[in-house]
């Protein structure tokens, strides 16, 4: 009996290695284990088996018959997955490198870029604020120290309305409504559209935007300025840059200066952009001017501060390398199409 | 402006210090200087010679053969200048020399050997005069280099003249020497002039001033003028500050205007024997040198003769009658001040800028009136011997300006700079920019000089501005800001702007555009665009382009028929300012609109309008809690009468979407089918959003039941959902409609599937319950005319 179980485990395992079909399978689990299976009629003589003996054989039967029944489900397994392995070979596949249709829309390079600094201003601890592009003549000039035999009303050739108002030459314009709103000590941040009634050429356009700032406190100083300045710059190139003050003329402030970075384009070497000089005319500021403050009743002895505009329609030109303004106001739609969504 | 640096070295030294650095600390402090000319650096070996010989060239029509004496040899050259002659003394660039970078050397011209070249003064870079070679009248040293007889060589510096706007001290070579002097630290020379007082015992000039907008009138008359050519030196400094010699008299009252900022006129005092100032009365004329007549206006300050003849708009312009002519002897000089706005008003008025009249728009000072006329003795006695001073200096000075006095402290401008300037160092620095100061204490009582008194320095803000550029702004170290911790969240309105832009850019496949603020009557005219602006431009240039929107979509449909050819599909959006209207004060009443525009040639009205609607609705539904209804309305004439529709909400009216007028669309191309919206985006985007009450769903599954209903084809989604809104029931949840279905078989009716979501609170539903819920629909919608499709 014991040869005999011995020698089936022999010819199991000699069959098993010759199985590779399914029905192979089947046909080995019932030559083996099934109702006249081989194992299954030993198990029938096991009563036949002398009583000292029944406890090995016993153990070795039952030992062969789970052998076999778990190869058998080894290798069904085994063998399902082959086929289906194979299947899936021959089955369609998915070719990854067919592009597939993105979005066609775009956010106009100003939106997002003046996206950026609002959310740098923000963080800065600024209001934003939204101003008029139609502008009384009191807010546009009078109200920011531009009286109206002031030579500075030519220097911004105005376009004049007939009902006696203006489109906005500058940001200023919505200083002295922000100042009454928010009082004397405020950081407030509000870009705008303005307009200028000039010949347009690649870097002049009669219709830009700007983005003004200012800041009213207590004891403010020029060399708070020059430092929130340099900060702020940094912020919108992303790196250190060297700024300069120079003396300006502008009636909102005293002093005026005009502030000047390394040129972001060539990191102060010199290059076309910056006339060879390594500088950059970025941002006009100054001190807010004593009569704008008064003008906006904040009394100046008691409360000063700065205001800057940044020339904003420059940077865009310089982050986007345009070297033409005026594409930025027409509609070429195949054009502004690729500048994306992201803001 | 141009500025030489050989002038401004004759009123301080600035020896040993660089041009480079010169226009930095320049820049720094005081303007800006937008270009440097480095002038004759490239011109060298030129002398002066004498013609000896003209012969004609055997050759050429046109060449001479000269012989010119340049005291170390006499030379051989070949020119081809119309005015040569025997006798003439000329520049001669000699071989190995350069004319403005053009090497001389030993040549043949039309086969005669010529050894260097006579040079005309447009040639050697030194003057306007291309019409021969230099023909010099001056005893000059035969064999000298023209360089050390003329200030050929100078740094010309080009100031940008709208950082000088504010100061009149600084449009002329004296008062910029005062800023290189502070600016270095070095001594301001003294300017030499005549003492007019000695004058004093002569007879006074007949001069009235009846113009109020004169503020000073000055004039003195010298007689026996006999130079009438201004020496080569002045020739050369007034070309290389931008201006032309004309004749001695007249340039030397641009020289002097040149370095001192005073303006100045001599007028033939043979034509003119006194002054009157008046103001202009209606149709007064004045012929200038030129030949232009212009017209005065009204009211302008006009010097005139005794006989009330304008011979001279005041500030600006002289004229023809009293100008100085060759035969000139005699003059009468005028140094005047007028006032800035005048002059500015009436140089606009005629459309005439002139170098006088841009500084008498800075504000001049008065005090300068007598300098310049002492100033302008000196300069012409030295060039002119034989000159008598044949008047007293006559002044009618009628209005003065106050003298201005500053008080600050130390601290004061330590606090406005935020660096501490020593008092010793802020004293030391107003006093060298022509400040009189006196200390009381902590006190530094600063008077202001009038040359800064006019307008620019009046307030202590200005003395920072004084101190902090001279001490240097680069020399101020940055400080932080204090920083107090304010809640400050991006502005609603703003941020929804942004919003709305990325949902249409990145949903909505929109790109978003700025056009400009006009309107475009030729394109709205041509697209049977009716859209009338409430507000237009002043003389504007292009009548056209006259109107400022009043509404922002047909500025759209623009960019669609400018596209058309680029793109089957233009999808575009833009939010911006139009002028709808005017208040009652007759002020625009400003709004910040949204539109966006929608053009296939591939995709249907339908389609695009149900695309268009979905935004509107999703975006006022999902970002601001706003359910917005569709409704018939006003709409503006482009857009399709029936299929345009206003959008609106409980909170108002917002503006409409719908199809474009097929009049409009056609015009503007027939291909494309377009959509269009426009809505008072500031009113939508001012509504604060908040968290809905949400339905907590129920635990038990639900049961989605459809219903097709049969409604007349006539009747709106809109009404059947007031019906069907009106029957309720405890196991709804809600419903979806699904889609609509017409066919013959149905004739007149539609089919209408609706789908509701059944649910118990607190229990799985039973059939019955179901049942139950159809049949109470059924009964309702019976009882509303309506039927169920079976």
């Amino acid at each position: 009996m014991k040869e005999k179980i011995l020698q089936l485990i022999k010819d199991f395992e000699q069959r098993k290695a010759t199985v590779s079909t399914k029905e192979e399978v089947e046909a080995l689990r019932l030559d083996f284990i099934g109702k006249k299976g081989l194992i299954t009629l030993l198990m029938q003589d096991f009563r036949n088996v002398p009583a000292e003996e029944k406890r090995e054989i016993g153990m070795l039967i039952n030992e062969a018959k789970q052998n076999v029944e778990s190869s058998v489900a080894e290798l069904k397994e085994k063998i399902e997955e082959e086929e289906l392995n194979k299947k899936l070979e021959s089955e369609p596949r998915i070719d990854c490198t067919l592009p597939v249709k993105t979005g066609t829309g775009a956010l106009s390079p100003r939106t997002i870029l003046q996206k950026q600094i609002v959310d740098m201003f923000v963080s800065m601890g600024f209001t934003i604020e939204d101003g008029n592009e139609i502008e009384t003549e009191y807010n546009n000039f009078d109200a920011v120290n531009v009286p109206a035999s002031h030579p500075a009303r030519d220097m911004q050739d105005t376009f004049w309305l007939d009902n006696g108002e203006v489109l906005k030459t500058q940001t200023s314009a919505a200083q002295n409504r922000i100042l009454r709103t928010h009082g004397p000590k405020c950081r407030v941040l509000f870009p705008g559209r303005c307009f200028r009634n000039e010949s347009l050429d690649a870097t002049h356009e009669n219709t830009f935007f700007q983005i003004e700032g200012v800041v009213v406190d207590e004891n403010v100083s020029v060399a708070n300025l020059i430092y929130f300045m340099k900060e702020m710059l940094k912020g919108v190139f992303k790196k250190d840059v060297n700024v300069r003050l120079r003396p300006g003329f502008f009636p909102f402030t005293e002093p005026s200066f005009e502030l000047d970075a390394t040129c972001p384009l060539c990191a102060g070497k010199g290059c076309g952009a910056c006339s060879h000089t390594g500088w950059m005319e970025l941002c006009p500021c100054g001190m807010i001017h004593p009569n704008v403050l008064r003008e906006a009743g904040i009394d100046p002895d008691k409360y000063n501060g700065f205001a800057f505009g940044l020339g904003f329609d420059r940077l865009v030109m310089i982050k986007t390398g345009l070297d033409d303004i005026r594409h930025l106001n027409g509609g070429n739609v195949k054009l502004l199409k690729q500048y994306g969504t992201k803001i | 402006m141009k500025i030489s640096i050989n002038w401004i070295k004759e009123f301080v030294d600035l020896d040993g210090i660089e041009p480079d650095e010169l226009v930095k600390r320049f820049n720094l402090s005081t303007a800006e200087i937008e270009g440097v000319e480095y002038k004759g650096k490239d011109t060298y070996k030129v002398v002066f010679g004498k013609i000896l010989e003209v012969k004609n060239h055997p050759e050429s029509q046109k060449l001479h053969i000269l012989k010119v004496d340049v005291k170390s040899e006499v030379l051989q050259i070949v020119c081809g200048a119309p005015n040569v002659r025997e006798g003439m003394v000329t520049c001669v660039a000699t071989v190995g020399g350069a004319v403005q970078g053009h090497k001389i050397g030993q040549a043949k011209l039309a086969g005669v050997e010529s050894n260097g070249m006579c040079c005309s003064a447009f040639e050697l870079g030194i003057g306007a005069d291309d019409e021969g070679i230099m023909d010099i009248t001056e005893d000059v040293p035969l064999g000298e280099d023209i360089k050390t007889y003329l200030p050929v060589d100078d740094v010309i510096l080009e100031i940008d003249n709208k950082t000088l706007t504010n100061r009149p001290d600084l449009w002329g070579h004296y008062g910029l020497a005062r800023e290189f002097a502070v600016i270095f630290d070095r001594q301001l020379k003294p300017l030499e002039t005549v003492d007019l007082a000695k004058f004093d015992g002569l007879k006074k000039l007949h001069i009235k001033n009846n113009a109020k907008n004169c503020y000073r009138y000055g004039a003195i008359s010298v007689d026996n003028v006999t130079v009438k050519k201004s020496p080569m030196w002045m020739a050369v400094r007034l070309y290389y500050a931008g201006m032309r010699d004309i004749n001695l008299l007249a340039d030397i009252t641009n020289y002097i205007m040149l370095e001192l900022g005073q303006p100045m006129h001599a007028f033939d005092h043979n034509v003119v024997e006194g002054i009157e100032v008046i103001e202009a009365k209606e149709g007064d004329k004045l012929l200038t040198l030129e030949g232009e007549e212009h017209e005065i206006p009204e009211g302008s300050v006009v010097i005139a003769d005794n006989n009330l003849v304008p011979v001279a708009i005041a500030g600006i312009k002289g004229g023809l009658k009293a100008s100085i002519a060759d035969a000139t002897t005699n003059v009468l000089f005028e140094s005047a001040t007028f006032d800035a706005v005048s002059v500015r008003k009436t140089s606009r008025g005629i459309g005439l800028v002139t170098d006088a009249s841009q500084r008498y728009e800075k504000s001049l000072d008065p005090e300068l009136v007598p300098v310049a006329l002492g100033r302008i003795l000196e300069v012409l006695k030295n060039i002119d011997k034989n000159i008598v001073v044949s008047s007293a200096f006559t002044d009618e000075y009628t209005k003065k300006y106050d003298k201005s006095v500053i008080t600050i402290t130390e601290d004061f401008i330590a606090s406005r700079i935020g660096e501490r300037v020593p008092k010793d160092r802020i004293v030391s620095l107003l006093k060298a920019l022509g400040f009189a100061v006196e200390t009381k204490g902590e006190e530094i009582i600063a008077t202001v000089p009038s040359y800064r008194a006019t307008k620019d320095v009046s307030m202590k803000e200005d003395l920072v501005e004084e101190i902090a550029r001279m001490y240097g702004y680069d020399n101020i170290t940055p400080k932080p800001l204090a920083f107090e911790p304010v809640p400050t969240p991006l502005n609603k309105a703003i941020r929804e702007e942004y919003e709305v832009k990325k949902m249409l850019a990145s949903k909505f496949d929109a790109v978003e555009i700025h056009s400009y603020i006009w309107n475009y009557q030729d394109f709205n005219d041509a697209h049977y665009i009716k859209t009338e602006p409430v507000v237009r431009l002043q003389d504007s240039s292009n009548a056209g382009q006259s109107g400022i929107r009043s509404e922002l979509v047909p500025t759209m449909l623009k960019v669609v028929s400018e596209n058309r050819n680029m793109l089957s599909d233009i999808r575009v959006f833009e939010v911006g300012r139009v002028a709808p209207r005017l208040d009652e004060n007759n002020l625009v009443d400003e709004e910040k609109r949204l539109a966006v525009v929608f053009a296939s040639q591939t995709q249907t009205k339908e389609e695009l309008f149900e695309q268009m609607k979905k935004f509107i609705v999703d975006y006022a539904k999902q970002d601001l809690a706003i359910d917005i209804t569709l409704k018939q309305g006003d709409k503006p004439n482009f857009m399709h009468p029936y299929n345009t529709f206003r959008i609106t909400s409980r909170e108002g009216d917002y503006g409409y979407v719908g199809v474009v007028h097929p009049k409009t669309a056609t015009a503007i191309d027939k291909r494309l089918n377009i959509v269009a919206m426009e809505i008072n985006f500031g009113m939508l985007s001012s509504k604060e959003g908040y968290f809905k009450k949400a339905k907590v769903p129920s635990k038990f599954q639900s049961v989605d039941l459809d219903v097709s209903i049969l409604a007349p084809i006539s009747m709106t989604y809109g009404e059947l959902e007031q019906v069907l809104n009106k029957y309720r029931s405890k196991i709804m949840s809600g419903y979806e409609y699904v889609g609509t279905y017409t066919s013959e078989a149905l004739g007149d009716k539609k089919s209408v599937t609706i789908s509701y979501e059944l649910s118990g609170k607190d229990h799985t539903l039973e059939g019955k319950e179901i049942d139950e819920f159809l049949n109470g629909l059924i009964a309702h919608l019976v009882k509303n005319k309506l039927e169920i499709r079976k």
